[in-house]
């Protein structure tokens, strides 16, 4: 098993008499990207902010390269850099001075500097007051201030919030480098699925303060259940001899499905229909998008409450 | 806490708040310049026992209340600097205590008021000097009566550091800055007791020192609350 970089359990948080975090064990191994995923209000900005220290969990404890954030808070920091919601920067002060009155608490040489404006590609508009970047100019100050401590692991919510599609293309693949060329591990929120999707290796989905998925992109995926749809002639009778010769399938809409059907069970189902002379216009996979699934997830979720 | 200076002094560069530190006693001197200027005989004949601390005696009319005044709006912009992107979690979540950074602004501003105060030091000097009192200048007394206003308002430099860094909101703090300031200045009639008095040195026993050690560990006291509040909440 590879090394655990952020281990939480039971994390909880509460405002008032609601649990907005409600017993959340995340599990962030070294070198994944990990898609944090959850639709607004789930909890993802407040669960980031207590991994940062920004917030006290109301129960439960958080574990970040093996140390015990209420033990050694500061030492975990030192290993990470962050990103929560949308960027602060200080407005007045040029884009290396906002890199700089980070870097004299950091305490990491002034060269670092200028490596980070050049992996965020801010290099020419460093000497600019950054009252005048746009938006996804200031978002990458953030990258860059959030890197400027050699960070172990990378903590981004929702980074791409706001960019034009170009931007989330530009930020995306950003993010992607890291691991691959720094070494970072990373932990993205999002609540697009699709971006998710685009980027990550690892995902925990969270609704309603809980965790209702947390593995590899690869298990969602085989999640996405495929079925097979049949347009014949006459969809009744079809179905009605098919279930005859002892083959369950869904008529919805028309339409024949077979689910999961293996390519034998398939492959027997045409011949029968074949057999009984009913004439098959077309034979379609259809695959359910991640859409769905996380639609399916995090509705059931919120059948059950 | 070194570098969290550093950080704070390149926070502040290109910011207003350099220019209201020097605007503060240019101000209360420029006034004095203008009461002196125009009731020169009245002043000079008033104060003919000792020249000197009758100058010094009406600068520090003016700089108590400028002082209570420039320190409400110094914390309110310094916190504002944060507050503005909401770039409290990204300095929080560096690897710095939140004592520390706490500890940092209320110890800027107190810099920032200081040097003030030193530069009311030199301002009164100089128009002293101008106004023809003599070189015969009460050093001492006049070192007192620059910074003992200031450092017997301690409590409020605390109250309002707290006030400003804890709410996003600068509207609250700004109103009990001023408020407070327009309350002292019928300070001097108040009890003993009252924190408001105490910038104006005077005291049933007469000593000002008194005034100054009230201040200075009230606002220590308050600081200490402060540090601990700050540093147990959450940041947004
Ligand atoms: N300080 C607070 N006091 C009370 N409720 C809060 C506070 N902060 C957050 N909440 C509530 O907690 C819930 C979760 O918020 P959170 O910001 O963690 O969601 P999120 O998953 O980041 O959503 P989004 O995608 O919109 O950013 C929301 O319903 C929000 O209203
Ligand atoms: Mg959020």
């Amino acid at each position: 098993m590879s090394e655990l970089i952020i281990e939480t359990k039971n994390l909880t948080k509460k405002f008032g008499a609601t649990r907005v975090v409600n017993h959340v064990d995340m599990q962030v191994k070294k070198g994944e990207i990990y898609g944090f995923l959850g639709p607004n209000g789930a909890g993802k900005t407040t669960t980031i902010r207590m991994l940062l220290g920004l917030a006290r969990p109301s129960k439960g404890s958080i574990h970040m390269f093996g140390k015990d954030i209420r033990k050694e808070k500061l030492a975990i920091l030192r290993k990470v850099g962050s990103l929560v919601e949308y960027p602060s920067y200080y407005g007045h002060l040029t884009a290396r001075e906002n890199l700089e009155a980070v870097r004299v608490l950091l305490d990491v040489p002034k060269s670092r500097i200028d490596e980070v404006l050049s992996i965020v590609r801010l290099t020419k508009d460093a000497k600019r007051p950054v009252k005048g970047f746009s938006l996804g100019m200031k978002q990458r100050l953030g990258i860059a201030t959030a890197l400027l401590g050699n960070p172990e692991l990378l903590i981004l919510d929702e980074p791409t919030n706001g960019l034009d599609p170009s931007g989330i293309l530009e930020m995306r693949e950003l993010i992607k480098s890291m691991p691959k060329e720094h070494g970072i591990t990373i932990v993205v929120s999002s609540h697009l699925l699709s971006e998710i999707d685009q980027m990550a290796t690892q995902v925990g989905i969270i609704t309603k303060g809980r965790i209702i998925f947390q593995d590899s992109i690869h298990k969602l995926r085989e999640q996405a259940s495929s079925s097979i749809k049949l347009t014949v002639n006459d969809v009744e009778a079809a179905w009605k001899t098919l279930l005859s010769n002892g083959f369950t399938t869904d008529l919805v809409q028309n339409n024949i499905y077979i689910d999961n059907g293996t390519d034998d069970h398939v492959a027997a189902i045409v011949k029968s229909l074949v057999e009984h002379d009913f004439s098959i216009y077309r034979v379609e996979e259809q695959k359910k998008s991640l859409e769905e699934i996380f639609l399916e997830l995090t509705g059931k979720e919120g059948g059950l409450l | 806490m070194i570098r969290v200076m550093l950080s704070e002094f390149i926070k502040i560069k290109r910011k207003l708040i350099l220019f209201l530190i020097i605007l503060g006693p240019l101000g209360v001197i420029g006034l004095q310049a203008a009461n002196f200027g125009l009731r020169y005989d009245w002043l000079t004949s008033q104060y003919k026992e000792d020249l000197w601390r009758g100058l010094i005696g009406e600068v520090t009319m003016l700089s108590v209340p400028t002082i209570l005044i420039g320190l409400t709006i110094l914390t309110s912009m310094i916190a504002n600097i944060e507050h503005q992107t909401n770039a409290w979690k990204q300095l929080v979540a560096l690897p710095v205590s939140k004592m520390k950074i706490f500890a940092g602004k209320a110890l800027l501003s107190f810099i920032l008021l200081f040097v003030s105060c030193l530069l009311l030091f030199f301002g009164t000097i100089i128009l002293g000097l101008s106004l023809r009192f003599g070189t015969a200048i009460p050093l001492f007394y006049l070192l007192k009566m620059c910074f003992f206003p200031f450092l017997a308002a301690m409590p409020f430099l605390a109250l309002q550091t707290w006030l400003a860094i804890s709410m996003k909101n600068q509207a609250i703090p700004l109103t009990t800055g001023i408020l407070g300031t327009i309350v002292s200045l019928y300070g001097t009639g108040f009890p003993d007791w009252m924190p408001l008095k105490w910038p104006w040195l005077v005291n049933e026993w007469d000593e000002p020192v008194y005034s100054v050690l009230f201040g200075v560990a009230t606002g220590l006291v308050l600081y200490l609350l402060s540090l601990i509040d700050f540093s147990r909440r959450d940041v947004k």
